[in-house]
Formats: C-alpha cells, sequence, structure tokens
C-alpha cells in the first residue's frame, strides 16, 4: 500500500522499530532498538554523543542498511520497500545539503522533481514555503551566499516541499539565531497539528521539554526509557526533576567493576 | 627557527611548509624512507631520460647541422617555460585571493599586509617553479655534468623568471579585479591563465603545427639574423635565454630586474591585493545576483529536475568550464600535428576525427566525474524515493548534452568535407563517451568540485584506464578513417576493460554512505 499525504492512516504507527541493530566493524551502533512514533506526534529522541541516535535517523532514512531488524514507516517495510518508504518521509540532517550555485526556488524545483510532486502544486507549495520561513525576498539569490540558518531553513523547506508523513529532524536548531529557532519550532509544531508525525534528534533538552509530545532516550544504542516528561520524571523517581536531571540520570556512566 | 615570527623567511617557510605536507599527502600514508626511495628514483630516471637531450646540447655547437637547431630549440624551451610560469603564478595568485586558506588569519594579524603578500608572492614563485623545474634541472644537472659548470644557471634564472612571473601574476590579478570587479576576476584569471597555459602547449610543439614554409622562413631568420632583431641571440629579448646559460652579465641583468620588479609589486600592490581580498571575501558572502527575476512555472519529472540541476552548477561554475577548456586546448596539437604528419593524404577527417573522439571522452569523463562523484547532496538524493539506477541514468543524460553542444561545431564542419567520416565519427565518439562515463559511473572517486583535475589522485587505476580508453578510441577513429580493419582490435581492448570493471556487487544505498554521528 502506498499512502498519499491526504490518507494518513492515522491508526497506523507513524514509525515502528523492531530490534534494529547496526553495528561499525567490531562496535554495536544501535543494539536491538525498539521504538513506537504514533501518526501526528511530536516525538524526541535524546541521548549523549555516540548513543546511536543519528545512525537511528540515517537507517530509517534508508541511508543506512540495518544489519538486522525491522522498520516501518505507516506500515510500509522501509528496508524492502524503500522507494515507497522514502515517498512519504523527509530527512533533515544537522548540515544542510544544498547546492551553492541554485537559488532556494531552483533547489525546492529540484527536490519536487525528485519526489514527484505536480509542478503546478509544487511551485504553490514553494511560494508558501518561502514567505513562511522569511525566504522570498532571497528566492532568486544562490545559496552560496546565504548564512548557516538561511541555509537550514532552505533545507527545511525542502524537507516540507512534498508534505511528508514523517519527519525526521537530526539537530535542526543547529546554528540558528534565536528567531530563526523560534519560527522553526513553530513550524514543526504546525506540522503536528496538521497531522504530520515528527522524529527529532537534540541536544537542547529543553526543545525537547517544550516541544515534544513523547520523548525517548538511547544509550549505547538501546532505548532505555520512552514517554511522555510525566513519565519519564516518574521512572526517574523525581516528580519535580527536569528533563536535564532525568537524561542525566539515565545516560550516567556505569561504574566499572572493581 | 627561520626567522622572526611575523618575518618574510618565517611565514614563507610557513607557506613552503604547507605546500610540503600537501605534497606529502599525495603519497598516502607511506613513510618518510619510502618517499624518498620513490622521490629518488623518480629523480634518477628523469636525469636519465633527459640524458640524450643534454648530450645534444653539449655537442650541438660543433656540428653543423645540430648548431642551426640549437637557438631555435633555446627559444621554444622559453616560449615553453615563461608562459607557464605566468599561467601558474595568475591561477595561484586568483586561488590565493578567493580559496582564501589562512589569509582570513593572516588579514587579522598585527603582521604588515606587504610582507603578507611579498610572503604569498615568493611562495607562489616557488611552487610556479617547482611544477616546471622537476623536467628543466635535471636538464640543467645532465648538461653540467657532460658539458660545464656553467649550465647551472638555469638555477638562478629560473629563480628569477619566477620572481618576475609571480609579479606579473599579481600585478594581473589586481587589474583585473580593478576592471572586473571580484565576481568575473576568478573567471577572467583562469580564462587568461587558460590561454597563457596553452602557450606552453603550443610552444612545445611550434615545430610541428606551423606550416612548413613558415618553419623556413623562420630558420632563415636564425640563419641571418637582424642585429638586435626578434631572432637575434645577441638581442635583448634573449636575455634570459642568455642568463640560464650561464653568461654572469646577463644573468646578473636579469636576476636583478627581477629581484626589482617583485618588490615593486610586492610593496606597490601588496595594499591593493589585500584590500581586493578583503573585497573578494563580501563577494563570496553575498550571492550572486541572478539574471532573471522572473517567476517561472516549476517543471515536471525526475529526469528534467536531475539534468537541470546539473546543467545549472556547469553553467554556474565558471572554473569547470575553463579546465574543461584547457582539456580541449591540450589535445589541439595533436591534431595538427597528426594533419601535418601526411599520412593517409592529409586528410582532414584524419586530423580532426581522432581529436573529437578524444575531447568526447575526456570531457565525457570529466562530466561524468562531476554528475557521479562530486555531488554536493548525494545523502540527500538517496533519501529521495527514486531507484539508484534512475538518478544514475538522469546524471549521465546531463553529461551528454553539453558535450553534444561542445562537438557539433567540429562534426558539421567535418560533415560538410566528409560525410561518412562526419557520420563515423559521430559514432565513435559517441561510444568513446559512454565507456569514459561508464567507468567512472562504476568507480566513483568521491570528491569536491574543484578537484576535477586532481580527481585521479585517488585512483591512479581509473585515471590509467580513462586515458588508455581515449587512446584506444583515438586509434580505432584513425585505423577506421583509414578503412583498416584493424579498428576492430582496439575496441575489443576497451571492451575488455569495461567488463574487468563493471560492478560485481550490490551497491550501497547512498554514494558516499558516511558513519552515524550520534
Amino acid at each position: 500500500m502506498i499512502l498519499s499525504p491526504t490518507n494518513p492512516g492515522a491508526e497506523t504507527p507513524a514509525l515502528e522499530l523492531r530490534a534494529l541493530r547496526k553495528t561499525f566493524g567490531g562496535s554495536v551502533a544501535v543494539n536491538g532498538l525498539d521504538l513506537g512514533v504514533r501518526a501526528g506526534e511530536f516525538f524526541a529522541l535524546l541521548g549523549p554523543n555516540g548513543a546511536g541516535k543519528t545512525t537511528t535517523l540515517r537507517m530509517i532514512a534508508g541511508l543506512l542498511p540495518a544489519d538486522s531488524g525491522e522498520i516501518s514507516i505507516f506500515g510500509v517495510d522501509a528496508r524492502r520497500q524503500s522507494i515507497d518508504a522514502k515517498r512519504i518521509t523527509a530527512w533533515l540532517p544537522d548540515e544542510p545539503m544544498l547546492y551553492d550555485k541554485l537559488d532556494p526556488l531552483e533547489y525546492l524545483e529540484f527536490v519536487a522533481g525528485l519526489w514527484g510532486v505536480e509542478p503546478e502544486t509544487a511551485r504553490a507549495r514553494a511560494n508558501e514555503l518561502l514567505e513562511m520561513l522569511e525566504l522570498w525576498k532571497h528566492r532568486h539569490e544562490r545559496c552560496e551566499g546565504f548564512s548557516r540558518g538561511m541555509k537550514q531553513k532552505v533545507a527545511l523547506a525542502g524537507a516540507l516541499i512534498h508534505d511528508p508523513l514523517l519527519l525526521m529532524l537530526d539537530e535542526p536548531l543547529t546554528g540558528l539565531d534565536a528567531a530563526a529557532a523560534r519560527l522553526v519550532k513553530d513550524i514543526l509544531v504546525e506540522r503536528t497539528r496538521a497531522g504530520r508525525s515528527i522524529i527529532l534528534t537534540t541536544h537542547i533538552l529543553e526543545v525537547a521539554e517544550r516541544l515534544a509530545d513523547r520523548i525517548g532516550i538511547i544509550h549505547h544504542g538501546r532505548l532505555v526509557a520512552m514517554g511522555t516528561l510525566d513519565e519519564l520524571r516518574a521512572a526517574a523517581g523525581g516528580a519535580h526533576s527536569t528533563l536535564e536531571d532525568v537524561f542525566l540520570e539515565l545516560t550516567r556512566p556505569t561504574e566499572k567493576a572493581a | 627557527m627561520i626567522g622572526r615570527p611575523g618575518s618574510l623567511p618565517w611565514l614563507v617557510h610557513h607557506d613552503l611548509r604547507l605546500s610540503f605536507l600537501r605534497m606529502r599527502a599525495m603519497f598516502g600514508r607511506r613513510g618518510p624512507l619510502t618517499i624518498a626511495a620513490i622521490v629518488l628514483v623518480a629523480l634518477a630516471a628523469i636525469h636519465l631520460l633527459v640524458w640524450p637531450l643534454a648530450a645534444w646540447f653539449v655537442n650541438a655547437r660543433a656540428d653543423a647541422h645540430s648548431a642551426r637547431y640549437y637557438y631555435p630549440l633555446l627559444a621554444c624551451a622559453a616560449l615553453f617555460v615563461l608562459p607557464w610560469l605566468i599561467s601558474q603564478a595568475l591561477m595561484s595568485s586568483t586561488r590565493a585571493l578567493y580559496s582564501r586558506g589562512d589569509l582570513d588569519l593572516l588579514l587579522a594579524s598585527p603582521v604588515s599586509a606587504r610582507v603578507v603578500v611579498a610572503a604569498r608572492a615568493l611562495a607562489v614563485a616557488i611552487e610556479a617553479i617547482a611544477s616546471v623545474g622537476i623536467f628543466l634541472f635535471p636538464i640543467a644537472n645532465m648538461n653540467a655534468l657532460l658539458g660545464g659548470a656553467h649550465w647551472l644557471a638555469i638555477y638562478p634564472a629560473m629563480l628569477a623568471s619566477g620572481l618576475i612571473a609571480s609579479a606579473i601574476g599579481l600585478t594581473l590579478t589586481v587589474l583585473l579585479f580593478r576592471l572586473m570587479g571580484p565576481r568575473r576576476t576568478r573567471f577572467a584569471a583562469q580564462i587568461v591563465a587558460t590561454f597563457i597555459a596553452s602557450a606552453f602547449v603550443l610552444g612545445g610543439q611550434i615545430v610541428n603545427v606551423l606550416p612548413e614554409h613558415m618553419r623556413d622562413s623562420i630558420m632563415a631568420a636564425f640563419d641571418n639574423p637582424a642585429p638586435g632583431g626578434l631572432f637575434d641571440p645577441g638581442g635583448p629579448l634573449w636575455l634570459p635565454v642568455r642568463a640560464a646559460m650561464g653568461d654572469g652579465g646577463d644573468l646578473a641583468i636579469w636576476c636583478a630586474t627581477a629581484i626589482v620588479a617583485f618588490a615593486l609589486v610586492a610593496i606597490g600592490l601588496g595594499p591593493n591585493f589585500m584590500a581586493s581580498a578583503v573585497r573578494s571575501a563580501g563577494a563570496a558572502a553575498t550571492s550572486a545576483p541572478a539574471r532573471s527575476r522572473r517567476d517561472r512555472r516549476f517543471r515536471a519529472g525526475v529526469g528534467v529536475a536531475l539534468r537541470m540541476k546539473e546543467w545549472r552548477l556547469l553553467a554556474r561554475d565558471p572554473w569547470l568550464a575553463s579546465q574543461m577548456l584547457l582539456q580541449v586546448i591540450y589535445t589541439l596539437p595533436i591534431s595538427v600535428v597528426i594533419w601535418r604528419s601526411q599520412v593517409g593524404g592529409g586528410s582532414p577527417a584524419l586530423a580532426a576525427s581522432p581529436f573529437i573522439v578524444v575531447i568526447a571522452s575526456q570531457i565525457s569523463a570529466s562530466l561524468a566525474w562531476l554528475a557521479v562523484s562530486s555531488e554536493d547532496a548525494p545523502e540527500f538524493i538517496a533519501t529521495a524515493p527514486v531507484p539508484r539506477a534512475r538518478v544514475e541514468r538522469g546524471k549521465i543524460e546531463a553529461v551528454f548534452a553539453p558535450l553534444a553542444l561542445l562537438l557539433a561545431g567540429p562534426l558539421i564542419g567535418l560533415a560538410l568535407i566528409a560525410p561518412v567520416d562526419a557520420a563515423l565519427t559521430a559514432l565513435i565518439a559517441c561510444a568513446a563517451a559512454g565507456s569514459t562515463a561508464l567507468l567512472n559511473l562504476w568507480h566513483p572517486m568521491p570528491g569536491k568540485r574543484a578537484q576535477l583535475m586532481r580527481r585521479h589522485s585517488q585512483s591512479k587505476i581509473v585515471g590509467l584506464m580513462e586515458h588508455m580508453m581515449s587512446l584506444c578510441w583515438a586509434v580505432v577513429m584513425v585505423a577506421t578513417v583509414l578503412r583498416s580493419p584493424a579498428a576492430i582490435l582496439p575496441v575489443f581492448i576497451v571492451a575488455a576493460m569495461l567488463w574487468f570493471n563493471r560492478p560485481r556487487a550490490p551497491r550501497a544505498p547512498a554514494a558516499n554512505v558516511a558513519f552515524g554521528a550520534g
């Protein structure tokens, strides 16, 4: 079954990972990860450096083959039907992947072409996104002269132009100033209100605390906690603790056996 | 420590150290002893190779027949070396402006702009000298061994030539910057350097390229030169040649001229160069103005999207255009040599066809590398719902259109003279372009677009295969024009090369799969 953006399938989970595993040489990056994201949910995936967050997102996006396990995106088996899965997803890495010599409109035309968006729809959506992201007056300027924040916004427009059902964002607020970060956060919240699902990794715990419906914490490639902020607090044993307290408690380095 | 920190020698040492480290990086992870052994063996081989030339130079003056060619050959060498040095200096100067490297750090430091520019210009001069010295210095050494120590004067003469070339390169860069502004200077400098460097190639082939009656006239002018004229070895234009041959007075004048010119440029244009550097940084920080501000409709389809993207990136990178133009110019003299060799009755098809085929294979390889290996966003494309094969097909389609545009003129011209040969040339050019494009598709060598001309440093085998394919197709073309059945053999060789290089295992989902960070 191929889902269209107008047929999100609210009953079907947006993302299901089962026993997902990935190793690089002898090093285990993701170790039997089980994770579920509901349709229309804003999910934050947290973890210390090297925990396996980016590797997980890259496997979901089809950039890294998993060693074993299952990846299901709105019921589509992403490991076997990768093209169908890619059609309904978008991936935004922490480093924006743009073409310096193209302007934002040309970039969006290119992305829309790859995702097979009808030209008329794509043009209208591009205009809307450029307006929304305050890039309209720069639409004919080449990206090579853009600041980091502007490049990140162009990349976000590219990720949204085909109206993906599942949006994966890897540290999307890195390098953004306060105003741009606020704008991006507002747009992401608006997407979830429109029924789209978001999975986001971040080191800024305040972002997860304020935006996410549920939070998953991975450590050494394993899910160590998942739930709402209150559920995590309860699990960590302190009703008044902050997400930072919970995070540090759950990802504290284990003492070496004497 | 070489000199006081921030002084000219200290900065020159810093620049040369960086150049040395870049050169060392080309040897990969080999140890210093292995590198030294490779360099020594290479130097010994070059010295042995130039031995016959050195012997000829030493004995030329004694032999009446050889003596006639003595000065023309030296003139060719000068035509060969000086444009090359100037071209290298111009390229390095513009690269210093736009690639910047540590220029921002130096500009922000309390070191005088004149010292910074002088150090950069000296490094430019030394790098330019090294690029040609690797061939010239062994000749000087062997000549000195066989014919006397005066030949070692090539060393100081070359150093002086390098300083003059660096001064000219710096001046041209500042002039271009003033005349054309920061945006156009880079492109203009590349084109100027390309044409100057083409003089290097044509200088080397001048004896073969010139028509016979012109060659005879030039030789006659060398035999009976007008005093002080263009062909008089005692005239002022020959001063650098006499300096290189060890004439003490001329060497002193040449070196003094070089030092004065270099100092004048470094002192006089230093602040200008630095001001240009600041403006070029400003230019890089603002995007290029759009040619058309009209909002047009989007086009549909994966193929169109990929083709438009590739063509736009190509059209907007003049440096790439200049590099490919250089490839065409380098190949041109071979065509003239074949034509003038009178094989096949001096047929224009015999001259043009191999040239077209070689250009097709080489440019196709370059374009395919740009489209496949130097993709700016390989992972982004890998996340698109498009099979990898479709992406690759789109990119190869994108490669062939500019190539067809480039070759249309020569092919139409050939068709007017020899229509059958033109059709055969078009067919073989397509095969040649396809073969090198496939090689690059099957063996991607990831790199940045600016590394186009150094792409083979990643895989010497692929580079060798690429050149062998070009050569094979040129032989196929010559044999076809001569209607020889021998044309079949190189086709089989290319087919065999492609067969052995075909992809054997399923490829990774993305072109440049990197490890996850978190």
